[in-house]
């Protein structure tokens, strides 16, 4: 009892003291093992006091950072790179299509073919799974092996913490990271990639503001959609002299359009949704050294290229099934697609698309890259165009403008059809590569069904509003 | 067949209006209060005895005509609650006067123990801004149990003070007494320590986070008219009439601290000049405080400007040999002293 009395008293008594100590000798403490460390430190280290790597350093951040070129230069070394990758990109992705499609995929027709194998097994393996995979490598695999390594290598050179650095005042303003243009130039390659490159932002608020808004940054999956579209019908508009670079300037338009809507959303989730979140600002600017050229290009093409190229892989055969299965199975006289068509009709025309391209949507969530093939097979068994194609469920792209266009316009298309497809292939939701990635890295439903919903309501609205006044006018 | 596009942005406008009305009501939730009448009561005797136990704590008798002008309670309305609250024992009426019962002081201290444990949790672990902590925890010292705040309290590292400055009662009912006197009360050439920031009234408390006034700044008084306070702190000059200056407690500075006029903050600090870190504002908390001290922004750190972004902010410093770009509010929550 005693004892027991006395430790009463000395609780009673820590207690008391812990008004007077304050709350900031957590701050005394690691201030003591700071000087501690650092009178440690000047006894026994000694710094070589050549300081060559330092001023060099200090002369490339001048000019790096400075108000007169670093601008100039981030626009230089973006334009470069996305140069490299769209002109390099070119001839891997017609071997490997004419590898994947035009020899190994007739090769193994006329195996299935010998052997005696029964047509829908044949239809849905080979023209469903396996022409969506061999779609989704050759259209993603080169510009992402080209991209990713050169971007790696920026990193490495110490060059993009620079670039979040002359960037963040616009990021600030916009509440969000100046890391964010990093992770949102990584968009432009891949989504997926974009998100995972988020980690570089360790401010939890910030993080997923950049997390949600990365789809905004046109993929490599939707490049081709945009020049092609842009190619067909807005350069069409003007005369031939000007056709090339008007459809140039309409493609930049939207990736630009892109940025605005990066920018707009991140300004509104950082005083709605996320205002609750923390928001810590940091950001090291590491010392420049030459970058491990070998080494990079293995780990990038490691960490980035293989593990999103087989997460699409993943996705994307199951998406070759059933854009094979609903073209292939009929219900009355009609196949799945041609009453899913029929049923989106109206609401697709009503925001200046049409059903086609929303079912299209809908079952090319795995790639973006399988948008425009489906299209074009959708449209060319829905609306019984004659002349194109080779069956029902099996996608397709056209060598010529020409004949892309003629398809098209059979489904109807029109100068309004084509801009609303370009603005929707925009904004729409992620996919589900990405969609599972986010999920990934915020191991959250709630921000997953945001970063998933958010664009298509945009899309939804700006294709609507676009529309009724295309209409008016 | 395409629709009437302008039956079509018609509608969609009735539906963009209907939705934005749902949001615009949710957020002021007025609607769950008028379903709530039970935890209204409660809520209505929680306010009054936290009002009580102030006016108390200031010295003063609290009067049902006061009672209900403080808490903007219609006095038909408040003295039913009033003779409720005198029938459970809570508070004694004598001759008008309302004086607070051992066990209504007990109730008050549990509610400003939620409160000011709601704030500090908001302060810490959270980033919202700090003109919204005292509503938000308005709301919830209400729902918050006795067992939930305790949990809360070790979460937070058993902490006694909120981020105003006040003390927060242990479980208990534990409070010490606060010897801080109104910043108007100084006189020119007196030095002192900001203790705490009252965050009522709202009108007020937005002035003083306009300008940027913390918890723990020192600061001397250089002018003091009729109206208005002037006084110095870290390298910024301030002036305050003393209706906002008597919001800010204070208490003198005894004979081992001493006012430094070079003390500033780091956002003062010049491309290419040189200084030492004094230390980091208490305004800097939770996850933001010890990034910065895990970079090392601790007193005596030699630290430089080195660049500006080209788009204003931020600037990159250099401190044990690291180059790091702070924003610039976060360099006013540094203080340094400047090196020539």
């Amino acid at each position: 009892m005693e004892e027991d009395k006395k430790f009463d008293q000395l609780f009673e008594y820590a207690s008391n003291l812990r008004w007077k100590v304050g709350d900031d000798f957590h701050d005394q403490l690691t201030e003591g093992i700071y000087s501690d460390a650092s009178s440690i430190t000047k006894r026994v280290v000694h710094d070589d006091q050549s300081h060559k790597t330092y001023h060099f350093d200090r002369m490339l951040d001048k000019i790096l950072t400075s108000k007169k070129y670093g601008f100039l230069i981030m626009g230089l070394v973006l334009a470069i790179v996305l140069w490299i990758t769209i002109e390099g990109a070119n001839v891997p992705s017609g071997l490997l299509d004419s590898l994947l499609l035009g020899t190994i995929y007739p090769a193994l027709k006329n195996l299935s073919l010998s052997l005696g194998i029964p047509w829908w097994l044949d239809g849905f393996l080979l023209d469903g799974v396996y022409m969506a995979v061999a779609w989704v490598i050759a259209v993603m695999l080169p510009p992402m092996a080209i991209f990713f390594p050169m971007f790696t290598l920026l990193e490495d050179f110490g060059y993009l913490p620079r670039v979040a650095f002359n960037l963040d005042g616009l990021f600030k303003r916009a509440g969000a990271h100046g890391k964010q243009a990093l992770t949102m130039s990584m968009g432009w390659g891949c989504n997926a990639a974009g998100v995972v490159a988020t980690r570089i932002i360790d401010s939890p608020r910030e993080r997923l503001i950049a997390i949600i808004t990365n789809n905004f940054s046109l993929c490599n999956g939707r490049w081709p959609t945009q020049i092609l579209i842009a190619t067909i019908f807005i350069g069409a508009v003007v005369p031939e002299s000007f056709s090339r670079i008007t459809s140039m300037v309409a493609v930049i338009s939207i990736a630009f359009l892109g940025i605005f809507f990066t920018f707009f959303t991140s300004w509104l989730l950082s005083r709605t949704m996320l205002k609750g979140e923390v928001s810590t600002f940091s950001l090291e600017l590491p010392p420049y050294r030459p970058p491990k050229f070998w080494k990079t290009l293995y780990t990038s093409l490691i960490d980035r290229t293989i593990i999103v190229l087989w997460r699409a892989i993943v996705f994307a055969a199951p998406a070759g099934a059933v854009i094979w299965l609903i073209s292939n199975i009929d219900i009355g006289s009609l196949s799945i697609a041609s009453h899913t068509i029929n049923f989106l009709d109206d609401f697709g025309i009503l925001i200046g698309l049409n059903g086609v391209i929303l079912l299209a949507y809908v079952v090319a969530i795995p790639a973006n890259e399988i948008v425009i093939p489906t299209i074009l097979m959708l449209t060319v068994s829905h609306f019984g165009v004659a002349g194109f194609g080779s069956g029902d469920g099996v996608m397709f792209e056209l060598d010529s403008y020409m004949d892309t266009s003629r398809v098209l316009e059979a489904g109807g298309w029109t100068l309004l059809t084509a801009i609303n497809l370009m603005l929707f292939s925009l904004l729409h939701n992620p996919c589900s590569t990405t969609i599972y990635t986010i999920y990934q890295e915020t191991k959250s439903w709630k921000w997953t069904s945001v970063a998933s919903i958010l664009p298509i309501i945009f899309g939804l609205i700006v294709c609507f509003l676009v529309a009724q006044v295309w209409r008016l006018i | 067949m395409i629709p009437n596009p302008v039956t079509a942005l018609l509608i969609f406008a009735g539906l963009t209006l209907i939705t934005l009305t749902i949001i615009w009501i949710m957020k002021t939730d007025t609607w769950k209060l008028k379903f709530r009448s039970k935890d209204i009561l409660k809520t209505k005797i929680e306010d009054i005895l936290k009002q009580l136990y102030h006016v108390e704590y200031g010295g003063k008798r609290a009067t049902l005509n006061a009672m209900a002008g403080a808490l903007k309670i219609e006095y038909s309305k408040l003295v039913p609650v009033i003779e409720y609250m005198a029938g459970s024992e809570l508070i004694n009426v004598k001759e008008n006067a309302i004086i607070l019962t051992e066990e209504g002081r007990d109730y008050a201290l549990k509610i400003i123990r939620i409160h000011r444990l709601w704030e500090k949790y908001l302060s810490e672990k959270t980033g919202i801004h700090k003109s919204e902590w005292h509503q938000r925890a308005e709301k919830m010292e209400h729902t918050l149990t006795n067992e939930e705040a305790e949990l809360l309290y070790r979460q937070l590292g058993s902490p006694r003070f909120d981020p105003h400055g006040d003390p927060i009662p242990t479980k208990t009912g534990d409070i010490i007494q606060t010897h801080n006197q109104p910043l108007c009360s100084l006189k020119v050439g007196d030095s002192a320590k900001i203790m705490h920031i009252e965050d009522e009234p709202a009108v007020i408390y937005k002035q003083l986070i306009k300008e940027k006034l913390h918890i723990g700044q020192y600061l001397k008084v250089i002018k003091s008219s009729e109206n208005n306070v002037t006084f110095i702190s870290e390298g910024n000059q301030h002036k305050l009439s003393h209706i906002v200056a008597s919001n800010i407690g204070v208490r003198t500075l005894s004979e081992e601290e001493v006012f430094e006029k070079e003390k500033v903050r780091l956002s003062a600090l010049d491309k290419g000049e040189k200084a030492i870190v004094v230390g980091i504002s208490k305004e800097c908390r939770g996850a933001n405080r010890r990034r910065l001290m895990d970079f090392g922004f601790i007193n005596g750190a030699e630290i430089v400007t080195e660049m500006k972004s080209p788009s204003g902010e931020p600037k990159a410093y250099l401190i044990k040999n690291t180059l790091i770009a702070l924003r610039d509010d976060q360099a006013d929550l540094i203080l340094i002293e400047k090196v020539a």
